[in-house]
């Protein structure tokens, strides 16, 4: 569309909607009905060779010749040797992302006391990926997007849309983010509608942030860094009151339907989740609950301060496994027959299955009694279980292990638990070799938590023109009692443990020169008790593909990060220079340098490179590896009307 | 019409004599505030080579002429530096008309009913602010009608920017890039909510402790729309608002740094939060105010109201796709003090000193330009004022009187090339009408407070 046309468009539009609303614009003036919007064009180009490890065409394994060594269990003597070479293709992608993303923007003044405010979000993606390609590999890999790659739509057990004011499908997607009511009457403010409620000075950690979870579809947290969550908090349907109690005090308390966090899907650019896992989100059963909260703000002479109460589903969820429920036989008359599977070992699983007074393929009955589905886009060895529990801050151990006890009908299999690394390899690699691969089924749950916070800021004062001169100094932090966490084995018990959260926020102005603007400084300190920055256990935290975290030990002493983001305008501000550095105490450290050109009214460039990498310790101790292999130079060029 | 009982340069001589004597009084052939408030006929206060641009420039330019590039050399010595440049070089044209005799109509009328009211009331206190009788707030009006010095003459525009209790701008601003083009426009709002220096006798809402609460939300276009931010003034001067903001991208209320007053808010903009009034920052933190100079000057005080235009937006001209200037009426106006100050509190300001002509009669600056740390001219930042009357559009205040205000801007960045043309419009994007008063609007809970803000951004 041109830019004549998208000016006719704009007009018409006008007139249509202020047709219907039976409010015509003021002559000679601006009525009560405004709309403004974008049109953006987004992209990320690889820079580096890395797929994302955690899809089918980035597995780490694919194409590569791994020795198996498969034992009974639970011994830690290999019996079955054999080599397996993962059959999926490795994609080759020239971009981690490419689409168009529109934005339309509405408010509508009712009367003094009451306005409305509106927008639609609609992201279409072309899909030029090099995309995983399930038929390659003759995959069946059952339940919703672990086939053809969907990019946009949220899954959910029961089927339905888990947001009721958002609309998707595998390449596009188009939501409400916004459709509330304001009514203010003297010091009241009732805001009623779908919205994002954000609180908290911290910027990128969410310590007091915790009304709402996190979209991670659009860009994951890769996206343009002083955008901060704008484009990422999910909202939802709910009443926020607020309340100035005086000229510096504030009391503001909402109740909001329940919206989990959204990860990216399976084999989608910004996944997140091992795509040998099949999940199963379980938020239907939550999509009904309601979570509640309430903030009081103001000062107490030179300081400010806040406290927020918070009593709510956690949106991130837990996982465990879960019954497949997949009824998919061991493939073969005999199971998997491959070269240094020995008859006794088809003997003795031959017996069972008798024993059952079946065939091989009956043992889809069992296994869809377990955790585990077999389809060659599953796990294929050993040492692919153990590098991908790493990768997934999981224990590749005990995580068999709880696959085995929470999940009885395993017996029927032979699996037995094990107390090594030694034998739990031994009892992989058997069940590796005798499935041609096998999925794990995972569940999501949500909990509510009881969410205590507190926040103070104070202003610094110095000598003017000094560098502490008007830094602003805030302290924020939560207290979370018995919160329940993933547990690293993936059993059914979730790990359950108080987690503090502590932040520390200074920000500041300064100018260096005369010829430039202030340069906008934020530092920031991040503390977290049990978890990483994503809500991970950090008892997952430490493990190798050699040794599980049950051997390595995970970490106790919380986790820890820095921010340190700086914006520098240029003069007039056609130009704009940003930094920001994330450093994660463990050795990650995500890079983003951008510079925004304005250079007139309508258009917009935003150019920023994301590198992360680890720059010190084992890449599994760090939060940040996850997203390592994105090093990519992003380009959004936007054209607002 | 006077006998000429005095030469051409008598006005000149006495200016003269009165900046370097530094006798404060303003008037030439008598002291002028008695006369305004006996009546505001300022005309035997001046000769009439200062009331009329005519004898002034001995027959060379008359009221309806226009000022333009041929015959602006005639009267650059009643111009700053850049509007002569603008004129000379950019093909600004400025239209010409009588002087006002009557000075009431250079003031909102309760603000002048105020001053005469309360003159001789305001005293400086040792901490160098501004206090009524008891150590109290001020009380409203001009607190230094007849400004004696230049804390007095700063004093004047600080107390009340606006010279309404509440004030409502509805504003659409266009930046012109150096080649002539509208490369940025933006709507936005700016309210000023006077806690002390009211004209209604009151304290607001006991805020005595508090000048003024000042909220600005922009509404257009889509990536500045929902900006907004709140300024709460001390009374005290020697202290930096508190400011909070509501930046969509953070979808929330923050606290921001304060002192940072010379920074461009938006893309494109020229103007800074410390060019407001000529006068944005709290006084005391400003420094070396002298006046330096009297002098008659050109200025836009009256008759540039666009009221019968739509959306009071006047026309423009000029530059070199002509659109870099507002169309504007000045006149001769009789007497200005010539002010000086230097950034004291912010020793890393890329501003050095700013020079402020100001009106005796009203207290309000017809020019004002900044210059850079080397001295040299950077910006000039010109307003427009006028009762809000023009033919049959008449906009009035509480008690039937036409009401008056700022009427446009321009903030010329000479340096660059770079313009920002301000109107105070009709009504903005988002539905906003520019409003002088409160009415029975509860506007502090509306656009005062942290929830209000949290409400406009969006």
């Amino acid at each position: 569309m041109d830019l004549q046309s998208m000016k006719f468009a704009k007009s018409a539009v006008v007139a249509v909607i202020a047709a219907m609303s039976g409010n015509a614009l003021a002559d000679g003036g601006f009525g009560n009905l405004n709309f403004s919007g974008f049109l953006r064009f987004e992209s990320a180009y690889k820079l580096g060779g890395d797929e994302n490890p955690f899809n089918q065409g980035g597995n780490l394994f694919n194409g590569v010749a791994v020795e198996r060594s498969g034992g009974i269990p639970p011994s830690e003597v290999g019996l079955f040797n054999d080599v397996e070479t993962r059959q999926v293709a490795e994609t080759d992608n020239d971009f981690n992302l490419m689409y168009v993303r529109g934005r339309l923007d509405l408010g509508y003044k009712i009367s003094s006391n009451f306005n409305l405010i509106g927008s639609v979000r609609a992201i279409f993606d072309p899909v030029i990926y090099d995309e995983f390609n399930p038929r390659q590999v003759d995959s069946q890999a059952c339940c919703n997007f672990y086939q053809e790659p969907n990019y946009f739509e949220y899954a959910i057990e029961g089927g339905g849309r888990a947001n009721p004011m958002e609309w998707a499908g595998r390449d596009y997607m188009v939501d409400i983010p916004t459709l509330y009511v304001d009514y203010q009457n003297g010091p009241l403010l009732i805001r009623a509608g779908n919205q994002q409620i954000a609180w908290g000075q911290a910027l990128f950690f969410r310590v007091l942030d915790v009304p709402n979870g996190l979209d991670f579809r659009r860009h994951s947290i890769l996206d343009f860094a002083s955008e901060e969550y704008s484009d990422k908090r999910v909202p939802a349907l709910g009443l926020r009151v607020s309340y100035q109690l005086s000229e510096s005090w504030e009391l503001d308390s909402f109740a909001q339907k329940f919206q989990s966090t959204i990860y990216s899907n399976a084999n989608t650019p910004y996944n997140v989740i091992a795509s040998q896992f099949t999940v199963r989100d379980y938020y239907d059963d939550y999509s009904d609950k309601i979570n509640y909260g309430a903030r009081i703000r103001g000062s107490i002479g030179d300081f400010g301060v806040q406290a927020i109460y918070a009593y709510r589903y956690n949106p991130d969820g837990v996982f465990r496994w879960t019954k497949s429920d997949v009824n998919r036989g061991l493939p073969g008359e005999l199971p998997n027959v491959i070269p240094g599977l020995t008859d006794n070992l088809g003997n003795i699983l031959q017996g069972v299955v008798d024993l059952l007074g079946g065939s091989i393929p009956a043992t889809g009955a069992i296994l869809a009694q377990t955790p585990f589905e077999v389809d060659p886009t599953g796990v294929h060895s050993a040492e692919e279980w153990f590098t991908y529990a790493a990768m997934a801050r999981l224990d590749a151990r005990e995580g068999l292990n709880a696959s085995i006890e929470d999940f009885p009908a395993t017996a029927l299999l032979l699996a037995q638990p094990v107390d090594s690394d030694e034998a739990a390899r031994r009892e992989l690699d058997l069940f590796f070799q005798l499935s041609g691969g096998l999925r794990g089924h995972i569940e999501r749950q949500y909990f509510r938590e009881r969410v205590f916070g507190l926040g103070t800021s104070y202003v610094v004062l110095g000598e003017p023109g000094s560098f502490l001169d008007q830094l602003i100094i805030n302290l924020e932090a939560t207290y979370v009692p018995d919160r329940k966490f993933t547990n690293i084995t993936l059993g059914q018990k979730f790990i359950e443990h108080d987690e503090w959260t502590t932040a520390l926020v200074m920000e500041k102005y300064h100018r260096f020169t005369q010829a430039f603007p202030a340069t906008y400084f934020v530092f920031q300190y991040m503390h977290k008790s049990e978890s990483d920055i994503f809500g991970r256990h950090l008892s997952g935290f430490g493990a190798t593909p050699e040794e599980s975290i049950s051997t390595t030990g995970g970490i106790d002493h919380g986790s820890n990060y820095l921010v340190l983001a700086f914006q520098q305008p240029f003069p007039s501000l056609v130009w704009r220079a940003d930094f920001a550095a994330l450093y994660d105490a463990e050795g990650g450290l995500l890079l983003q340098p951008a510079v925004r050109w304005k250079p007139n009214g309508n258009f917009t460039v935003e150019a920023f490179y994301n590198y992360i990498d680890t720059v010190s310790g084992n890449p599994n101790s760090n939060a940040l590896s996850s997203a390592e292999w994105a090093d990519e130079l992003a380009l959004r060029v936007s054209y607002q009307f | 019409m006077h006998i000429r009982k005095y030469d051409f340069n008598y006005s000149r001589r006495m200016f003269m004599e009165k900046t370097l004597k530094g006798i404060a009084s303003a008037g030439v052939l008598a002291p002028m505030w008695p006369l305004i408030a006996n009546g505001a006929d300022i005309s035997k206060a001046y000769p009439d080579e200062l009331l009329s641009i005519e004898m002034y420039t001995k027959g060379k330019i008359k009221p309806g002429d226009f000022i333009t590039a041929a015959n602006v050399d005639v009267v650059k010595d009643l111009l700053d530096p850049i509007s002569y440049m603008q004129v000379k070089e950019m093909g600004r044209r400025i239209e010409i008309v009588e002087s006002v005799k009557d000075a009431s109509v250079l003031f909102p009328n309760a603000f002048l009913e105020a001053t005469l009211k309360n003159q001789g009331k305001a005293e400086i206190g040792a901490d160098g602010n501004i206090y009524a009788p008891g150590k109290k707030a001020w009380i409203g009006g001009l607190p230094f009608p007849d400004p004696k010095t230049g804390e007095e003459v700063i004093a004047n525009i600080t107390l009340s920017w606006g010279r309404h209790d509440y004030c409502q701008y509805a504003i659409r601003q266009w930046d012109i890039a150096p080649d002539g083009s509208e490369a940025y426009q933006y709507d936005f709002v700016w309210a000023e909510l006077q806690a002390t220096g009211r004209l209604d006798g009151t304290v607001f809402q006991n805020k005595a402790d508090m000048l003024r609460f000042q909220s600005v939300w922009f509404t257009a276009p889509n990536d500045i729309g929902g900006t907004a931010f709140l300024s709460s003034w001390h009374y005290d001067q020697n202290k930096f608002p508190d400011l909070y903001g509501y930046l969509p991208a953070f979808k929330r209320v923050r606290q921001f740094p304060t002192n940072q007053r010379f920074e461009p808010l938006v893309p494109g903009v020229t103007w800074f939060l410390s060019d407001a009034w000529a006068a944005g920052d709290p006084m005391l933190t400003w420094g070396n105010y002298k006046i330096v100079g009297r002098q008659p000057m050109l200025g836009a005080v009256a008759g540039n109201f666009s009221g019968s235009k739509k959306n009071w937006e006047a026309g423009t001209h000029g530059g070199p796709k002509g659109k870099t200037f507002w169309d504007s009426k000045m006149q001769l106006v009789p007497e200005c003090i010539v002010l000086e100050a230097e950034p004291t509190g912010y020793p890393r300001s890329p501003v050095g000193k700013k020079r402020i002509w100001i009106d005796t009669r009203n207290q309000l600056f017809v020019a004002y330009n900044t210059f850079d740390r080397r001295g040299d001219v950077w910006k000039s930042f010109e307003a427009g004022w006028s009762r809000y009357e023009d033919g049959g559009t008449v906009i009035k205040d509480a008690n039937g009187n036409p009401d008056w205000s700022w009427t446009y801007l321009h903030s010329h960045d000479v340096q660059s090339n770079r313009m920002s043309r301000i109107m105070h419009t009709e009504s903005c994007s988002g539905g906003y009408k520019s409003e002088l008063s409160a009415g029975s609007d509860d506007v502090y809970n509306k656009f005062m407070t942290t929830t209000a803000i949290q409400r406009l951004g969006t």
